[in-house]
């Protein structure tokens, strides 16, 4: 009896188990937004001043600002010219000379200027026109020169970058997420998956419309890629196919139809094997119920 | 309620090396399972919390890998078995014990749906029935697609240079839903028609002991009963 009594007292501590780990998952998943991993580098306060609070822990922290802004005078005006009625309603980002940039930063300022983002720009600037995708951008549009940390890691890189050229390229992000390599690096944060610039170069930027190149670029972590492999289609939204070369418009397209008849299938197998496997239990347990 | 005593004689339905299959099919297809849908939906919040459990997407990768290779082994194991024993020991491939749709399954389909709907009886089982012959060819059918298409998400170096690039995503998405498929189909269709059912709820134990009792044999496979005992019919 007593024995007995015990046992049904441990089973029923065991029983309690299951419901109380459940709710302590569900606590923390609750919090886990507020907790320190979830949270990215702080945005500065304001848009207008620097921070510098954040500027000092930055990778620029320990220049001067006349380093970069020069002197803030120039064309006997000073700067910022508050009797321009133009003050502070101006980008910076559209009028700041970017070329002190490579005073430090020569290489990449060279590749930037030989990539696709400089010819959008000079595209700009002699049609006067801004193309769809938004303003060509220049240094500052995706990196901050007051707030970005140095030594940050791969995978942090990788993921920021995710939002930095998903800005303009919004299409592309989402399907690269939705690729294997997206998956891997931003989501699973695996370190040998690859990200935006591993294929596109960060400051050449290139499209990789022409196989030759993509080739050798899937080579640089695929050494035994062939021809076909460049093929693959990674970007595999239909909103910007069109930007695609030929081989790869009418795949994605084979891709489309075949990947949509598979779904077809599922969906029909299983509304076959449910509404087959449902009816059969339903008399099942009618047939029990009334014995 | 019924009073008859229950019969407790049991007859051997399947072998050690069967039962030993089923298993190392649910070790590893629970494990495929898992490993690969924490990638395919990897931006659920927990899905990189859960990877980095496993030691990372790299190890996760390689644990898929080799259940796959584990449970193709296993698919292997039973072909090898099918050749030995049914072809060569028995020498016999369709018979009405084998695994092989005959027409007598579709009249049994149509027999279960009339029955289902409260117009007859239903329909007399032999070895199995035509849902546990779906149930076996799903898996055998299935392992070969996710085999194909997984290799060819594994080697897309290899299989580029003979088939066009493109083939890499279309195997992409024949992966995905039939693993969808897969495992809609196991977790709903085999459990509810297999474990489910109101007579051996919650596990049907024949495929982990071999054992199916008389009674069971008679109600389940009374085609198969009457072939193995037709003195006391």
């Amino acid at each position: 009896m007593q024995t007995g009594s015990v046992n049904k007292q441990q089973k029923f501590t065991i029983s309690l188990i299951g419901p109380i780990l459940l709710a302590g998952f569900l606590c923390l998943s609750a919090a886990g937004g507020s907790l320190a991993w979830g949270t990215t580098a702080q945005a500065p306060q304001s848009s207008w001043f620097v921070d510098m609070n954040l500027f000092s822990t930055s990778a620029h922290g320990a220049l001067k600002c006349e380093e970069c802004h020069g002197p803030m005078v120039g064309m006997d005006k000073s700067h910022p010219d508050e009797k321009s009625p133009a003050f502070m309603k101006q980008d910076p980002k559209r009028t700041f000379d970017y070329g002190m940039c490579q005073k430090c930063h020569k290489k990449s300022y060279d590749r930037y200027q030989n990539g696709e983002h400089a010819k959008a720009m000079k595209k700009e600037k002699e049609t006067g026109q801004v193309s769809k995708t938004g303003f060509a951008p220049t240094c500052g549009d995706c990196h901050s020169a007051h707030y970005s940390k140095s030594h940050v890691s791969r995978v942090e890189t990788g993921k920021a970058m995710t939002e930095t050229c998903g800005t303009c390229h919004p299409d592309q992000r989402d399907s690269y997420l939705a690729n294997y390599h997206g998956k891997a690096a931003v989501n699973l944060a695996h370190e040998k998956a690859a990200s935006c610039t591993d294929c596109h170069g960060a400051h050449e930027s290139l499209s990789l419309k022409d196989n030759p190149q993509t080739l050798t670029t899937c080579q640089r972590c695929h050494p035994d890629a062939t021809e076909n492999f460049a093929d693959i289609i990674i970007h595999d939204s239909a909103l910007h196919a069109d930007k695609k070369n030929e081989t790869k418009q009418s795949g994605l397209t084979k891709v489309n139809i075949l990947g949509f008849l598979s779904y077809v299938f599922i969906v029909l197998v299983l509304a076959f094997f449910y509404g087959h496997s449902f009816l059969l239990m339903l008399r099942k347990l009618h047939e029990k119920l009334r014995k | 309620m019924e009073t008859t005593q229950r019969s407790t004689k049991t007859y051997q339905r399947f072998s050690v090396l069967h039962r030993l299959l089923h298993i190392i099919i649910i070790v590893n297809f629970t494990l495929l399972a898992i490993t690969g849908f924490l990638l395919r939906f990897s931006n659920w919040d927990w899905a990189g919390f859960l990877v980095s459990l496993m030691g990372g997407a790299a190890a996760a990768g390689t644990l898929h890998r080799f259940s796959a290779v584990f449970l193709y082994v296993g698919i292997l194991i039973h072909v090898c078995w099918l050749f030995y024993y049914k072809f060569a020991l028995k020498g016999q491939w369709f018979g009405p014990a084998s695994l092989v749709p005959k027409t007598k399954d579709f009249s049994d389909l149509y027999q279960n749906l009339r029955y289902v709907f409260g117009k007859g009886k239903p329909p007399m089982f032999d070895r199995f029935s035509y849902l546990q012959k779906v149930d076996y060819w799903a898996v055998m059918f299935g392992m070969q697609s996710m085999g194909i298409t997984g290799l060819f998400m594994w080697f897309p170096e290899y299989f580029s240079t003979i088939f066009p690039g493109y083939w890499i995503n279309v195997a992409n998405h024949f992966h995905f839903h039939e693993a969808v498929l897969a495992v809609l189909y196991i977790g709903i269709v085999h459990m509810s028609d297999t474990h489910f059912l109101p007579e051996v709820f919650p596990i049907e134990k024949s495929i982990f002991n071999g054992k199916i009792s008389e009674e069971r044999f008679k109600q389940e496979h009374p085609e198969e009963w009457k072939r193995v005992n037709p003195v006391q019919e």
